[in-house]
Parts: structure tokens; C-alpha cells; sequence
């Protein structure tokens, strides 16, 4: 039963790592509390992680496109609505000093309905679409696949899509709102919150599925401008602002992102419904790292008591119980963490999800982890400060 | 001599219950939470037709969901009047335009239903009151959960939506579910004046009342016979069932809640199992003393189990209270229509119930450890 001590330094002078020993002491109960504060942890991590993979797929696309400088329409008040406006603007930012190219990003979510090719089913999908000469996005398949797109009908599809789509399959053709379109290749996005599948295309495909082959032109969804080398970006900004009409937003990259998380943030459920679980999951991490330090602190008070006896000051005992707080902290974070990577894949790949690990998510998990675990030790000390040597034994 | 002893421990040391009631309330809560969350989205998804009268729906074959129905030939519905056991046939229509008048020049996109305020189709009672205002040319009348980004919502506002002025009638209480950020319903007329090129030939969905006492299954059965194979019909369990595939199986909601609500159990079997096994090794030497007077291992599992069942059965009437109390904080903060039902009580219960069966079933590894010759 006895803890080993080992007390062949002073205090202070020479310290023995008391909080590791006891921490260590009994095996099975050291895997007992790390299980209960690694599962409590586990819950916040798939908060957290559902919380992330919501904003990161709701901007994916927006971080997907390789401009320095965007422009929209100031009635957008999201990415995934439409309003358009015409291509000649394009023109008239081209002409601002400073800008390098202005090329259009045409997108559609609500009017592209897709054809399942294995079952028939029809579905509506978004669309995206530029000019091939013209790439506008940052993904590699998209870029090395963008000269099948020149010809006429040629689509590239998602293969992350969700798999009643039929993206996932083989397949080489199918119809997009009842006209023949032929699938030169696939490219990984995956669904969001709006959309369950993407379709990338030649801004002429796309016009003459909308609007039919003798159609007007598209108008342009966002317009995305790259800055001559050298260039200053809000130099360029105000000069773009000056050159354009009032209704077009210009924004930087960042602004643009912000933009859209206010709005998710905003007006999605997601912030609220995650945060809770957040909470939740710190609030039983406390109750349960509570009653680990509580029993702990319960079966070494004797020993306690005797360190108090022999002359430790009572703030070492307390830096020792918070140590073993934080340190049974740790070894429940550390399991939950790896156990989450698993589960953030497995998920990731049944929900379509962009479920990942992140610096951000492993220090907000660790300092909460920490957090109540050392928030609770405080709570559970005070025997150790009353631990009287004379009533122990 | 089990439930008297289990008492007895559980009383001995008061503090320390309290602590396991706390946990085991934040365990109950926590399923609470997570399963009120994945019902809540496939009720949001049924806001609408918990909202509406009838029997049977006629859709479209490209039915999605409901805010995604496809559409059908007003025919198609006018025909099912002719079948003896309906009383009525009445068509709703939707359509998506921008609300040109939003906070900030802002043209979020309005969802619009288009019905005949005569047909009683709509049964909140804000909407059945408010007739007089939906038979005026040009008004709306505006869902009050709107996000603010639509601008005040008011009666006598003029608005433009597309490039038509309309005036807020009023407000009525329903809710915008998945429909959107924002809905409007407008009078059949008033529909067809807005959007001249979508006008009224084409239904969205197909609300169906039958006469009393007939059977809704043996009339749907019919009438999808002689009604096209383009069309469909549902009877209202068979919509509901739908619906409920639709929002747990095609978007992530399922997996997301389900994972959560695993988790939450498997935390709870945690919270309940630190207890009882405290317990029991703190009792281990009286548990001993049992053993050694005769008591057999069945008699002080029973204990355990007992001990364990308390615990949870005194933890979940608080954690129902804080859990009404959460819903509503939830219900506001998200306008998911999380509420607390019979069915999800009596789920969460059995789910309280078997974390504690489970929890107790894992301590008594420990109670076996209970020999008298090793105690004193």
C-alpha cells in the first residue's frame, strides 16, 4: 500500500518528483482516471473538431482561390447566393495600376440539377466554373485537369461529394439539367452545410447549362485579381474602390474569409450547438478529475501529514497535488488526443467532413484539459492544508 | 436487506453522494443535450407540415425534402377532388427571391409560400388571424424568427422583393427551419403578381384532406394508382418517416448528434463507475465482513446494483429540470425547435438506467476482490 517515497533531498534544494511518484504509484487506477478524463477530454475534442470542420468547409472554397483581391457584389451577404455581376467590370479592374489580372469565378447553387448516371436520380448540386485559359483556383487536380475543360459539355466532378451522387463511381458521362455532359476527371472538395456535390466547368459549359447555348453570357460570381509583383495591396485596393462602380465590394483575401465566418458565425447554429458540448464536456471533466483528486488526496493523506511532520511547508504539499492534477490531466489528454485522430479520420471519411487535427484545437483541448483539471485540484486541496500530523495516525 | 444497505452506504457519507449526484446529473444532462439536438433537426425539417392540415401529400417524384420538393401540375392535385373521399386538395407554392431591402444594402434570399388563405391549409392560429391582411394586393405577411439581417420587420413596412413593393402585413409564429434565413407566405394571388414567370400551374407540394374515418392508407394506395408515376403520395407517418431519413442519413446531422450521444453515454458509464467503485473499495472491508458471515456474492452485487440504480434514478430528476432549462436556452440561441418530449424523457431514462446497470457491472470486478481472510 505504501507510496515510495523517497525523501533523500531536501526540499526545495533537491526535489523528488512526488507528483509523478504518486501519480504512478498504482497502475490500474492511473489508467481508471486517465480514462475518465481522457473520455470527458474526447468529448471536447469532437466539439471542437465538429465546430472546425463546419467553418472549414463552409470555407474551403473561398480559401481554395488564388487571388490577392476579390471582387462581389455588395448585396452578397454570403458566398453561396447568387448575385452576379457583369464580366465588363472585370475589364475596367484589369485597367487599375497595380493589378496583374482580374479573372471571373462563375458559381451557381441553386439551378444545376445533376443526374445520378448509375441510378437516374436527379440532384441538385453547386457549380463552379472559369475560364480554362484562366485558372482561378489553388487545387493542383483542378489546375492539371483545366485544358480537358477547353472543350465544349466537359465537366470535372467531386469525388468527395456525397455518395448518393454517384461522383464517388465511375463513370464517364451523365446529363446536367437534361443535357449530356462529359466527366473528364474528379477532384477532392467534399459537401458543405449548402451543398452535397460540386461540378467544375468552362465558363461557356456552364452558361449554355444555365441559360442554353444561345444564352447570355454568365454573370460573374466573384472576380479574382492578382497584384502585379511589388504591387500595395491597399494602394491597389482604394484605386480598385475608386475605379468601380459603388456596387462592387472589394475586398482582400482575408477580408473576404471574414466576411463569410461573421456570416456563418452569425446566422448558422453551429457556434452555439458546439460550444454547449464544449462546455458540457469541461464541466463533467471537472466532476471527474474532482473525485480522482479527492480519492487521491483521501488515501495519501497520512503521508501528507507525515511530509507536514518532518517540516515540508504546506505550499509544497499544495504544488505537489496540483502537479499530480495536471499531470493526470495530461495522461488523460494524451489518449483522448490519439484516440481522436482516429475518430476525426473515420468520421471525416463516412460525413464527408474536413474533420483535422489542429495546432489550435490541441491547445484550446490542453488548456482546457489543464484548466479543469487544476480547477478542480484547488477545489479538493483544502484537506491537504488541514492534514493535522497528530490526528493521521 | 440489499436496497437498506445500499441506502445505508450512500447515506453514510453525505458529501460524497452529493458529489456522485452532481456527476451523474451532468452525465443524464449531457445525453439530454445531445439527443435533443439530433431529434431537433429532423423537427425543424417538419416545422411546415407539423404546421399544416392534411391527410395525405401529394409531391412531386423528384421530392428531396421539404424545402426541396420539385414540382408537379396543378391538374394532377385538381383531379383527387374527384375521389369521393376527399374533401380537399390544396396547393402550396414556393419560390426563393431576393429581399432587396435588407440591413446595410444587404439582399438576402427570402423563401415565399404561396397559399389560398381560405383553405385553412396554414393552422397557427397568427396566420389564420391575420387573413384580412394576406387578401390585400401586394402584402406579405413575414415568419417572426426572420434574422434581423431582413431589416425591422413591421407591419406597414414596404419592402421590395425581385422588383416588386410589398408591404409587411404582419407577422406570424411558425418558424424558418431549413427553409431559410428568412420566409414569407403570400395569397395565391399576390404569389402569381410577384412572380408573373413562375405563376401558379406548377404545385410544390399537395395538401390532401380526406373525409372522416376513412382510411388514409387504402385512399393513398388508390390515388397513387391512378395518379401519374411522376407524382407521389405520402401518407403523414410516411412523410415523417421520410423526413427523419432525409436529415439523419443524408447530412451529417446523424453522425454528428449520434457520435455525441455515444460519447455521452460512455462518459456517463464513467462518472457512475468512479462512484460505485470508490464505494466499494471504501466499503471493502464491511463488504468482507458480509461475505464472511454468509452473504454470497449475488446479495452484494444486487448491493452494488442498487446503489448504482439510486444514484442514477435521484440524478435525472434534476438533470430533467436543468435540461428544460437548457433546451430553451438552446431553442433560442440556435431557433432549432429542441423541446422536451415524453418520447425523449423516457429515451434519456433507459439510457440513465443502463449507464448505471453498465457502471455497476464494472465495479463488481472489485466486490469479487472482497475476501475475509485478506481484510483484517
Amino acid at each position: 500500500m505504501a507510496v515510495a517515497f523517497s525523501l533523500s533531498g531536501r526540499a526545495g534544494s533537491h526535489p523528488v518528483p512526488l507528483a509523478w511518484r504518486s501519480l504512478t504509484a498504482h497502475k490500474w487506477r492511473l489508467v481508471r482516471s486517465s480514462a475518465g478524463i481522457g473520455f470527458a477530454v474526447l468529448l471536447m475534442l469532437m466539439q471542437l473538431g465538429f465546430q472546425q470542420a463546419f467553418f472549414d468547409a463552409a470555407l474551403q472554397v473561398l480559401r481554395g482561390l488564388d487571388g490577392d483581391i476579390f471582387l462581389q457584389s455588395i448585396h452578397k451577404y454570403q458566398f453561396a447566393t447568387q448575385a452576379p455581376f457583369s464580366y465588363g467590370l472585370l475589364t475596367t479592374a484589369k485597367n487599375v495600376p497595380g493589378v496583374a489580372s482580374a479573372r471571373p469565378l462563375y458559381a451557381d447553387w441553386y439551378n444545376l440539377f445533376w443526374k445520378n448516371p448509375r441510378d437516374g436520380k436527379v440532384y441538385l448540386v453547386r457549380g463552379f466554373a472559369f475560364e480554362p485559359d484562366k485558372p482561378v483556383f489553388l487545387f493542383p487536380e483542378v489546375n492539371d485537369q483545366r485544358d480537358k475543360l477547353a472543350a465544349d459539355g466537359v465537366v470535372l466532378v467531386d469525388r468527395r461529394g456525397r455518395r448518393f451522387l454517384g461522383m464517388n463511381r465511375d463513370i464517364s458521362q451523365t446529363e446536367i439539367n437534361g443535357v449530356k455532359v462529359e466527366i473528364a476527371g474528379k477532384f477532392a472538395l467534399g459537401p458543405d452545410f449548402v451543398s452535397d456535390g460540386t461540378v467544375i466547368m468552362s465558363g461557356r459549359t456552364f452558361a449554355s447549362l444555365l441559360h442554353g447555348t444561345l444564352g447570355n453570357p454568365p454573370g460573374v460570381a466573384l472576380g479574382v485579381i492578382k497584384l502585379a509583383a511589388g504591387a500595395d495591396p491597399s494602394a491597389v485596393q482604394r484605386e480598385l474602390r475608386k475605379a468601380l462602380p459603388a456596387t462592387i465590394a472589394v475586398l482582400t483575401k482575408a477580408q473576404l474569409l471574414a466576411f463569410e465566418r461573421a456570416f456563418q458565425a452569425d446566422v448558422s447554429s453551429a457556434g452555439p450547438i458546439f460550444a454547449i458540448g464544449t462546455i458540457v464536456g469541461f464541466v463533467v471533466g471537472l466532476l471527474i478529475s474532482y473525485q480522482i483528486t479527492f480519492t487521491e488526496i483521501s488515501d495519501l493523506l497520512p503521508q501528507y501529514a507525515t511530509l507536514k511532520a518532518i517540516g515540508y511547508p504546506t505550499v509544497f504539499l499544495l504544488r505537489v497535488v496540483l502537479e499530480q492534477a495536471a499531470l493526470n490531466g495530461v495522461a488523460g489528454w494524451i489518449p483522448a488526443v490519439l484516440l481522436s485522430l482516429g475518430l476525426y479520420r473515420l468520421i471525416g471519411q463516412i460525413a464527408l467532413l474536413p474533420m483535422q487535427m489542429s495546432l489550435g484545437i490541441i491547445f484550446v483541448s490542453l488548456g482546457l484539459t489543464v484548466g479543469m483539471c487544476l480547477l478542480s485540484a484547488v477545489i479538493a486541496v483544502g484537506r491537504v492544508v488541514r492534514a493535522d500530523p497528530a490526528e493521521v495516525f | 436487506m440489499t436496497v437498506a444497505l445500499a441506502w445505508r452506504i450512500l447515506t453514510y457519507d453525505k458529501g460524497r453522494t452529493a458529489l456522485a449526484l452532481l456527476g451523474i446529473l451532468m452525465a443524464i444532462l449531457l445525453v439530454f443535450i445531445q439527443l435533443g439536438l439530433f431529434f431537433a433537426v429532423p423537427q425543424g425539417g417538419m416545422l411546415l407540415y407539423d404546421h399544416m392540415r392534411f391527410d395525405l401529400l401529394l409531391v412531386s417524384d423528384q421530392y428531396e425534402y421539404q424545402a426541396q420538393p420539385g414540382a408537379f401540375p396543378l391538374s394532377r392535385l385538381t383531379a383527387m377532388r374527384n375521389s369521393p373521399d376527399v374533401v380537399a386538395a390544396t396547393p402550396l407554392y414556393f419560390a426563393v427571391e431576393k429581399w432587396k431591402s435588407g440591413k446595410d444594402g444587404l439582399w438576402p434570399d427570402l423563401f415565399m409560400i404561396g397559399f389560398d388563405p381560405a383553405s385553412d391549409v396554414l393552422t397557427p392560429p397568427s396566420i389564420t388571424s391575420q387573413r384580412a391582411a394576406l387578401v390585400k394586393p401586394d402584402t406579405i405577411l413575414v415568419d417572426s424568427t426572420t434574422r434581423p439581417m431582413f431589416g425591422q420587420i413591421e407591419a406597414g413596412r414596404v419592402v421590395q422583393i425581385d422588383d416588386r413593393k410589398e408591404t409587411i402585413g404582419g407577422s406570424y409564429v411558425l418558424g424558418t427551419g431549413f427553409m431559410g434565413l428568412g420566409v414569407a407566405l403570400l395569397s395565391e394571388a399576390n404569389f402569381s403578381r410577384l412572380l408573373p414567370r413562375r405563376g401558379l400551374g406548377m404545385v410544390n407540394l399537395g395538401a390532401i384532406r380526406l373525409k372522416p374515418g376513412v382510411d388514409p392508407e387504402r385512399v393513398a394506395a388508390e390515388l397513387q394508382k391512378s395518379t401519374g408515376p411522376d407524382t407521389r403520395i405520402f401518407t403523414r407517418p410516411e412523410l415523417t418517416a421520410h423526413e427523419t431519413s432525409y436529415w439523419t442519413t443524408r447530412t451529417s446531422v446523424g453522425l454528428i448528434f449520434g457520435s455525441g450521444l455515444l460519447i455521452s453515454i460512455v462518459v456517463g458509464i464513467m462518472i457512475v463507475n468512479q462512484i460505485v467503485s470508490t464505494q466499494v473499495s471504501r466499503q471493502l472491508p464491511q463488504f468482507a465482513t458480509l461475505k464472511a458471515i454468509g452473504y454470497g456474492n449475488g446479495a452484494l452485487a444486487a448491493t452494488v446494483t442498487t446503489m448504482s440504480l439510486s444514484i442514477a434514478t435521484a440524478g435525472f430528476g434534476p438533470a430533467l429540470a436543468a435540461a428544460a432549462l437548457l433546451y430553451n436556452e438552446i431553442r433560442q440561441q440556435t431557433l432549432l425547435p429542441v423541446t422536451l418530449s415524453l418520447g425523449h424523457t423516457a429515451w434519456v431514462l433507459a439510457a440513465s438506467l443502463v449507464m448505471a446497470v453498465v457502471s455497476a457491472v464494472l465495479a463488481m470486478s472489485g466486490l469479487r476482490r472482497a475476501d475475509p481472510a485478506d481484510v483484517f
